[in-house]
């Protein structure tokens, strides 16, 4: 992917003698600000390829106050700070007393930032599993940190870090500007021309609502689409599960009318095919949804017309 | 249903396309392949992929040779092959034939796990982890078999 990109912008940059005109090839995309100039053209990224400090090179914030009857659990966390860009990005490490914070990761996370150390940066909201705000990779799955347990053995360390493969705004927080465009691309709402037959709702029977369970309780977290590697290769053009999952909703809701241009939408090798049915993201949904599933659903249904 | 961006709304979409293509100048990519846990999902599926490129290659190779061998004088026919091979010890040779064994049965029976998940059948989480360790286990005790043949 970066040989095409390298060889693209280069066959770009050279308007007076163009480059051969494979070079210059447009990639297969239904993403409008990736038509013309892919965004990784103009930006790139420090690799991830060199990891960040480990923790055995970076202090340890111990607990505030440690009493003897505490349990001691150490958590390695994935710090960065865009006011310091040119500095790597490192594991800090913090000792919290496991009686004295909540049950789930982010109890510790909260209160790591409201006792030890507030340049601590994540997104929360709902603490419940319902916003999707929290979503990040604790002890190398994705989830989100609010319905993710404190594994209680004080002898084993918790890693967290940010969603993998996402460029990072600071700490923890994951840019998803390109996610949240994927999933505006597909379309996500009902589209139909005919009014309804009563002229009061569009109907629908408990079959066809049922064929929706599993589908509409997505709260586009992220986990899915950023644990797929695929999707890690190939971020520019292949949709993600999550989005996938959000299309074959709309394909399978039988109200909707627009089924054979959202199923053209998808007919291409980039956007829905570069699933190759690893099947990372129903193993990590922190809902217990299945986009593979629906996936393969969607191109079931591609493939027999 | 949708019309085509207006001009305003594509010189805005381009002004954030830019400020967004100027910041990620200097963030770093989250971990991903060191980090993220060890999975029989993507395990397998990398296996597969990698078992299936060894498996190619090598015929593509083998087939290139053998093409060439009689113009730069090599002998690559079967009886020859043969031959040679007989004349290992009985280790190296059952050794040899599990390693050249064990990518082909897998590749074999997960293109099988593959071909049933295409007509979206036993994908959900239990049956995934369930046929994959069948996958290794008559990977291996296949592998083992032919081996003996």
């Amino acid at each position: 992917m970066a040989l095409r990109l390298a060889s693209r912008r280069l066959a770009l940059a050279s308007a007076a003698a163009p480059a051969p005109r494979i070079f210059a090839r447009g990639m297969a995309s239904v993403l409008e600000h990736t038509k013309g100039e892919p965004l990784s053209t103009v930006s790139e990224a420090l690799s991830s390829s060199t990891a960040p400090t480990p923790p055995s090179k970076t202090t340890t914030i111990k607990e505030p106050e440690p009493e003897k009857s505490s349990k001691i659990k150490t958590f390695h966390i994935y710090r960065w700070n865009p006011d310091e860009p040119s500095s790597k990005p490192k594991m800090q490490s913090y000792t919290l007393d496991l009686n004295k914070t909540g049950p789930m990761m982010l109890d510790a996370l909260i209160r790591i930032k409201n006792e030890v150390d507030p340049t601590l940066t994540f997104r929360r909201s709902c603490r419940e599993g319902i916003c999707g705000s929290c979503a990040m990779n604790i002890d190398g799955v994705n989830t989100l940190a609010c319905l993710c347990r404190i594994p209680t053995e004080t002898t084993k360390e918790s890693r967290i870090y940010p969603l993998p493969h996402t460029y990072v705004v600071k700490d923890l927080v994951p840019d998803l500007t390109q996610f949240y465009k994927q999933y505006k691309s597909i379309k996500p709402y009902l589209q139909r021309s005919t009014p309804p037959p009563d002229g009061r709702e569009y109907r629908q029977s408990h079959e066809d609502r049922r064929k929706l369970d599993g589908l509409y309780e997505c709260i586009l977290c992220a986990c899915c689409s950023t644990s797929c590697p695929s999707y890690w290769w190939n971020q520019e053009e292949y949709l993600g599960p999550a989005v996938l999952l959000q299309s074959y909703r709309w394909i399978a809701d039988s109200r909707d009318e627009k089924t054979e241009q959202r199923k053209d939408a998808l007919n291409n090798s980039m956007t829905l095919y570069r699933c190759h049915t690893i099947l990372n993201c129903s193993r990590t949904c922190p809902k217990g949804l299945n986009p593979a599933l629906a996936i393969a659903e969607i191109k079931k249904s591609l493939a027999f017309a | 249903m949708s019309s085509a961006p207006s001009a305003e709304s594509m010189r805005e979409n381009d002004a954030g396309t830019s400020i967004l293509a100027r910041q990620r100048l200097n963030r770093p990519v989250a971990p991903h392949l060191m980090i993220y846990k060890a999975q029989i999902t993507w395990y397998l599926s990398g296996l597969n992929r990698i078992t299936g490129c060894l498996l190619s290659g090598g015929f593509y190779v083998f087939g290139a040779l053998y093409l060439v061998a009689p113009y730069i004088g090599w002998h690559l026919e079967t009886a020859v092959l043969a031959a040679a091979f007989a004349k290992w010890p009985a280790v190296l040779k059952v050794g040899a034939k599990v390693l050249v064994a064990l990518p082909f049965t897998f590749h074999s029976f997960n293109g099988v796990r593959h071909l049933t998940w295409d007509t979206a059948s036993l994908i959900d989480n239990k049956k995934v982890v369930q046929t994959g360790w069948t996958v290794v286990g008559l990977t291996v005790v296949s592998a083992v078999l032919l081996a003996f043949l």
